[in-house]
């Protein structure tokens, strides 16, 4: 929603901070908490950068909030510093310095942990304030004092000490923030995080480092948390210790899942209906102290039944209303045509990318001696398997014949316990997944591994991005449309995997055997010169299998290939090697041919069918 | 309220909206100059010599005036804050209505201030600077307030101070006993009434030496905020200089801390002979009942230098028998001062228990505001202050004071109060026995020994 | 105020306030293990075991009805949660369950302030464990010396629950691997209901044999929350011995700290937690399964 008409959110932006100060006290708004709600709002763009887009909940934000408020504080009233604007700055630098740092140790978690532990290292930020550093921060007392912002222009002298005056500034700081903001999630930045919360497993499978993006994420959040406590302490010439309490990261994130995350303005609106509600309920209503209760119940019920927030409820509301539907899910008589279509492919063969070494010539992929323990229980031994460069190889083997573990762990996904893999004559034993990647060796998933909130294309886009701007890039301002080639490569790959049709619907809106040209098309898009796929075949139906077995024929153009699968028939068609595992061992190797004749293939064979049915 | 608002917002559209009519960043500019003389033009009309100053003349032009009361109602320090929202209260009938007892602190008060009602906004401030802040900052854009009070921590009254300077309307200090609040955070619009450190320090300390000796060795309980730090350095000081005392250990805990094991237990092992505990609230009241649990009021004599509003009710069992402390008021005063007793007797007759010092600090300084209004003759902030800053003495329910010009801090006497045994009880909140009355003078500091400089008048 | 009189004397504070840690972070560590639910209203199902505690103290004046009423209404409530609420998220984003459940707790924490004030209220010790021990060393207070035996034994019932019924069996091999469990043809559901019970228990007892030592309050559970985290994350999610170790590790830098100075108490607890993290990124006892 925010990626499309860029010019009109912007503009919109604008109007209604213009407009704020003449519709809001008709409302009921006092010039103070309009200001207060420009302030949450600038805090939480950075948090739903944080969460909304990257998937990563924090409840230690007031940790930055505090930081970034005391170190603006400080230099403005102990110090004698006497540039506010610059003051506030430093401080938002201050904390996304403080963020860096914090990072490195909360992100070495994710999920619960990562939550757990900012909680716990924003606790900490409130006791060492009070404590050690209380010499700085005035402790208990805050820092009170801190003068408004002014500019001396030569003829004339603004100030903006309270009220609209002050508005106009917050203004102008909230809608720079916005700006900043909209740039960063719709760059390259912006779609990997998007990636990165949806899958991060698959994110990092297609060559992106996600450690460094989500601390990148969340130094981005600390800063916004850090500039909007600067504010936060000018704004009311007193910079609070409440800053740094729990409390503080709590209605942040409650307000965020009140107005709806990923949307940027939902804190906005969220500090909009929390600030609205708690004057109402306490004056109009004279509930007392039950505000907060009335506001809490509001929040579990929107977290239960609305999950994407206010916002996400009105734009559900208005695409009922104006009968927006997406694509139904079911492949339509005309998907049947673009099917037709591509039995006769016209679309030109991708050819990888090549990265090996200047005059390397030996096999592209060799494994020495691998083997995989898990506790007692071996699941693979002593496997030596070299692949030639253009090779369609298939590997076939009974259930638990420890093809999977196999294929993870040349990819990199599992460390094997003993052995060596040598891919373009480059030792990637013990490498991530997100380096072979890099490398050229990509796999498909046995089951889909997608990015199921972002559109098909969107899908590709991540993985082509990692080709063009290798494993970490901070173009944090940069536009995907500039960078050149993108969307040939995609629009290629889409092409390849017969997608181009329905490249603007959501995966979620996706067939089956679409999900799984798609799944196929991630692993293409960075035009590796080795492709794993894992049971490209599973769940298919016969027609379907049909269609993606020339869909495999096509791909394997000028690239090699490994393919596991069940479906010995469409295998023996496709490959021109085949390899047999039973029980973690290569039990034969050789051509189809050969395979379907060897007496042992045949004997393990009945076992596992039997096995199967 | 309303038309006056939407008059200033029309003013502003008309002219911000032909200027913001071009681009956004340049438009928000613009609307900022405008705006500012938009202010200036509706103010200018209305006033007649003096240029508008806070809500100065708009808070005082209809025949109502509010004042902004932000006070903990919940939290460590709710009961106080109750106690001394109270006394505003009855303040604010008495100004009202002209009552007698009014009349005799301020002579020329009919009924109001200058004739005009006053009416409280009164907000929950849980004891944090922050809401208090908020909420002050809240009434004078909403209401136009032109007196804010409140307080029952320094930490509020610090913050308020600042926000009075900048906003440029009286605060008077609720209870707060740090030295601070007209020491090195005093400000021009600011004014205390109550007694502070120093001040309990000075009253205290010839009592202490003279009850338990020479050179003995004591331990401190400090809350971790201004209040509680310059509490400890005044007593700390004045004992280790006069008397040789020593201080074992300095255990300073967080406001609202829910147990206090590990503080109490450095305390028993520190072999200290007299226990000062400076905190407060509900931490004065837990800390004390558990330091009972683990025996050290039996080893250790008690001390409280700023007593409590409610601390013995709320403590209960007599442990606080024999226990020393310095107070602003105790209502058996009634017997030596017979301001107290009207006080006293409208108090209990309206709220049915005799008022503790937050109520009577809070009664006091308001009715000081008003006698300075009606002096002055306008409530041009200004002209106010330097009404307070003539000095004159003035009566109070404990007798003459005055106001020091050079930091806005009443000079008043300071009671010493010693806890009885239950069985010493005459009725049921006959808790403290005054044991010596302190004038203030000697007590004071220098006025710039704390580093107070008030700042300007505009 | 280092001498061998306060090392032991606070060394014995931590042991008392290491117990209470142990006993709630039990609580919150089975319920994840098991339903993979990070419950944020752990600490106010502590604070609502105080509550309720604390109002049938008034109604009966005794101390066991008390304890009893406390631990059985908070499990009441950890039942109906899990009915009414939690099981519709188990196929939701964990990102989802902290929501909800740190609504929960705003929820549980307003309304209590709601019925009771903001006030501090008290339990008194039962009139047996009141008055002060002397021990020799040093004077305590009886009630806390009992509240280390009383929290033994409920840790002890918890062991035997785990590691002695049928059960605890499924707990712990649904703490090791779900799936085990779901292909067992368990009934999940009336065993994630159990154990959700069984945790939040854990909680509003320890919240109810607290309240003698502290007074409550509504919001007493928000610290003791980021407490047992700490706790959770020194001895491993999931980890029932590694709660009761991480607890006992805690209690002991929190009071041992507060003998040089106090104010570095957390300070030293979220150090040690940072050492762990780095050092043994899944806690002292936990395992990499869970994340």
């Amino acid at each position: 929603m925010l990626k499309r008409r860029p010019y009109l959110i912007t503009f919109l932006t604008a109007f209604g901070l213009i407009i704020a100060p003449f519709v809001l006290p008709h409302l009921g708004f006092a010039p103070n908490t309009v200001n207060r709600i420009l302030v949450w709002g600038l805090f939480g763009i950075g948090f739903d950068i944080l969460f909304g887009f990257t998937g990563l909940l924090s409840f230690g934000q007031s940790a930055f909030y505090g930081t970034g408020g005391f170190v603006a504080a400080y230099l403005l009233t102990r110090a004698g510093f006497p540039h506010v604007v610059t003051a506030i700055f430093i401080g938002a630098i201050a904390a996304a310095v403080v963020g860096y740092l914090v990072g490195l140790l909360a992100l070495r978690r994710t999920g619960i942990y990562f939550c757990m532990i900012t909680i716990a290292i924003s606790e900490v930020f409130f006791f060492v304030e009070f404590n050690p550093l209380s010499e700085w921060t005035g402790g208990e007392n805050g820092l009170p004092g801190v003068p408004a912002p002014s500019f001396d222009l030569g003829f004339i002298k603004m100030s903006f000490t309270s009220g609209w005056t002050l508005y106009q500034f917050l203004a102008v700081c909230y809608f720079v923030g916005i700006v900043i903001a909209l740039r960063i999630v719709r760059s390259p930045v912006g779609a990997i995080l998007s990636a990165i919360r949806d899958n991060p497993l698959r994110a990092s499978a297609v060559g992106h480092d996600i450690h460094g993006y989500k601390l990148t994420a969340f130094v981005i959040a600390a800063a916004y948390a850090g500039f909007a406590g600067g504010l936060l302490g000018m704004m009311q010439g007193f910079m609070p210790p409440d800053a740094f309490m729990f409390d503080t990261s709590g209605q942040l994130v409650m307000q965020s899942a009140i107005g709806g995350i990923g949307t940027l303005f939902g804190p906005l609106l969220g500090a909009a209906v929390w600030l609205f509600l708690q004057d109402f309920l306490q004056v109009a209503l004279d509930l007392g102290a039950a505000w907060k209760l009335v506001l809490g119940v509001v929040f579990v019920l929107l977290v239960v039944f609305l999950r994407r927030g206010l916002i996400g409820g009105i734009a559900d509301l208005y695409n009922l209303a104006f009968g927006k539907k997406t694509a139904p899910a079911e492949e339509s008589p005309e998907m049947d045509v673009a099917v037709d279509a591509a039995d006769e492919p016209d679309v030109a063969p991708m050819p990888p990318h090549r990265r090996a070494p200047e005059g390397y010539n030996g096999p592209i992929l060799k494994a020495i001696g691998l083997t995989k323990h898990y506790g007692g229980l071996a699941a693979n031994s002593d496997i030596d398997f070299t692949v030639n460069y253009g090779e369609l190889r298939g590997i076939i083997g009974p259930n638990g014949a420890g093809k999977s573990t196999f294929f993870k762990m040349l990819t990199c996904e599992v460390v094997p316990t003993a052995g060596k893999i040598v891919f373009e004559g480059n030792d990637i034993t013990g490498k991530n997944v997100t380096d072979v990647c890099q490398l050229g060796l990509t796999k498909s998933y046995q089951v889909n591994q997608l990015f199921t909130h972002l559109t098909v294309r969107e899908n590709v886009e991540v993985a082509v991005l990692a080709e063009m701007r290798g494993k970490f890039k901070l173009d944090l301002f940069g536009n995907p449309d500039m960078i050149p080639g993108l969307n040939e490569q995609i629009a290629h790959t889409l092409a390849m995997v017969n997608l181009i049709g329905r490249a603007d619907t959501p995966v979620s809106a996706l067939a089956y055997g679409e999900k799984r040209r798609l799944e196929i098309g991630l692993a293409l898009a960075n035009s590796p010169s080795l492709l794993l796929l894992d049971e490209p075949l599973a769940g298919m139906s016969p027609r379907e299998r049909a269609e993606t077995v020339k869909l495999l024929k096509s791909i394997s153009k000028g690239r090699t290939m490994i393919v596991i699968d069940h479906d010995m028939d469409a295998l023996f068609e496709l490959a021109e090697r085949v390899t047999v595992l039973q029980e973690g061992r290569v039990l034969v190797e050789g051509t189809p041919a050969e395979i379907k004749n060897n007496e042992a293939v045949q004997q393990a064979y009945l076992g596992g069918l039997k096995e199967v049915a | 309220m309303t038309d006056r608002k939407s008059s200033i917002s029309s003013s502003l559209s008309r002219r911000a909206l032909l200027r913001s009519a071009a681009v956004t960043g340049a438009g928000i500019g613009a609307m900022s100059i405008s705006s500012i003389s938009g202010f200036e033009f509706v103010s200018r009309v209305a006033a007649a010599e003096n240029p508008p100053i806070g809500t100065w003349p708009e808070g005082s032009k209809g025949s109502t005036i509010y004042v902004s009361i932000s006070v903990p109602r919940t939290g460590a320090y709710a009961v106080q804050g109750e106690d001394e929202l109270k006394g505003w209260e009855l303040a604010i009938e008495h100004i009202n209505e002209g009552h007698e007892l009014l009349r005799k602190i301020s002579p020329k008060t009919k009924k109001g201030v200058l004739g005009k009602q006053i009416k409280a906004v009164v907000t929950d401030s849980g004891a944090k600077p922050n809401q208090a802040v908020q909420a002050h900052q809240r009434a004078i854009t909403e209401n136009k307030a032109v007196m804010l009070t409140g307080s029952t921590s320094s930490a509020v009254a610090v913050a308020a101070n600042k926000l009075a300077q900048r906003e440029h309307v009286l605060y008077l200090a609720g209870i707060s006993g740090s030295n601070d609040t007209t020491g090195k955070d005093c400000v021009r619009y600011g004014f205390r009434q109550n007694f502070y450190g120093e001040t309990a320090a000075n009253a205290i300390g010839p009592v202490l030496v003279k009850q338990f000796g020479k050179n003995k060795k004591m331990a401190f309980m400090t809350p971790d905020y201004t209040y509680g730090h310059t509490v400890t350095k005044s007593v700390n000081d004045y004992l280790t200089k006069n008397a040789g005392w020593t201080q074992v250990t300095n255990q300073v805990s967080p406001l609202g801390a829910p147990d206090f094991s590990s503080y109490l237990l450095n305390i028993a092992n520190s072999g200290a002979e007299v226990l000062i505990n400076v905190n407060w609230g509900r931490d004065a009241v837990l800390s004390i009942q558990q330091a009972q649990k683990f025996g050290i009021l039996d080893k250790m004599k008690l001390v409280v230098p700023y007593q409590i509003p409610f601390l013995a009710r709320e403590v209960g069992n007599g442990l606080l028998a024999g226990v020393y402390a310095a107070t602003d008021y105790w209502w058996t005063l009634e017997d030596k001062y017979p301001l107290a007793k009207m006080f006293n007797e409208a108090f209990v007759k309206k709220y049915g228990y005799h008022p503790e010092w937050g109520a009577e600090n809070a009664y006091i300084s308001f009715a000081h505001w008003a006698r300075m209004v009606e002096e002055a003759g306008t409530f041009y902030p200004p002209a106010v202050i330097k009404t307070y800053e003539k000095g004159e003495t003035i009566p109070s329910l404990v007798g003459d004071v005055k106001y020091r010009p050079e930091d806005h801090q009443c000079v008043r006497p300071v009671f010493i109060v010693k806890g009885k045994a239950p069985k010493e009880m005459k009725n049921k909140e006959d808790f403290w026995e005054v044991v010596e009355t302190i004038p203030g003078e000697g007590l004071m500091q220098k006025p710039d020994a704390f580093g107070c400089k008030l700042g300007d008048y505009t | 105020m280092i001498n061998w009189a306060n090392f032991v004397s606070q060394a014995f504070n931590g042991l008392v306030l290491g117990a209470l840690l142990a006993l709630i972070s039990s609580g919150l560590t089975i319920i994840y293990g098991t339903l993979g639910v990070l419950n944020l209203a752990h600490g106010a199902m502590f604070m609502l075991g105080g509550y309720a505690g604390y109002v049938a103290y008034n109604y009966t004046g005794s101390f066991i009805v008390a304890v009893a009423v406390g631990a059985l209404f908070v499990m009441l409530v950890g039942v109906v949660m899990e009915r009414v609420i939690i099981r519709h998220f188990y196929s939701r984003p964990p990102e989802d369950q902290l929501l909800v459940t740190f609504g929960i707790s705003i929820c549980m924490v307003e309304i209590v302030r709601f019925f009771f004030g903001s006030l501090s209220q008290t339990v008194p010790a039962p009139a047996v464990f009141s008055g002060i021990t002397s021990l020799g060393f040093m004077f305590y207070p009886t009630y806390r010396l009992a509240l280390v035996g009383i929290i033994a034994i409920a840790l002890l019932v918890l062991f035997l629950v785990l590691y002695r019924t049928r059960i605890g069996m499924i707990v712990r091999a649904g703490i090791e691997d779900s799936l085990m469990v779901d292909s067992l043809g368990i009934n999940v559901y009336r065993i994630f209901m159990l154990v959700f019970g069984i945790g939040a228990m854990a909680a509003g007892f320890a919240g109810i044999v607290n309240a003698p030592v502290v007074s409550i309050t509504p919001d007493m559970g928000e610290s003791i929350l980021v407490q047992t985290f700490v706790v959770v994350v020194i001895g491993g999610v999931g980890s029932f011995p590694g709660a009761v170790i991480g607890g006992l590790i805690a209690g002991e830098i929190i009071s041992l700290t507060s003998m040089v100075n106090p104010g570095y108490a957390y300070v030293m607890l979220f150090a040690a937690m940072t050492v762990v993290l780095v050092l043994r990124p899944y806690g002292l006892l936990g395992t990499q399964g869970r994340e």
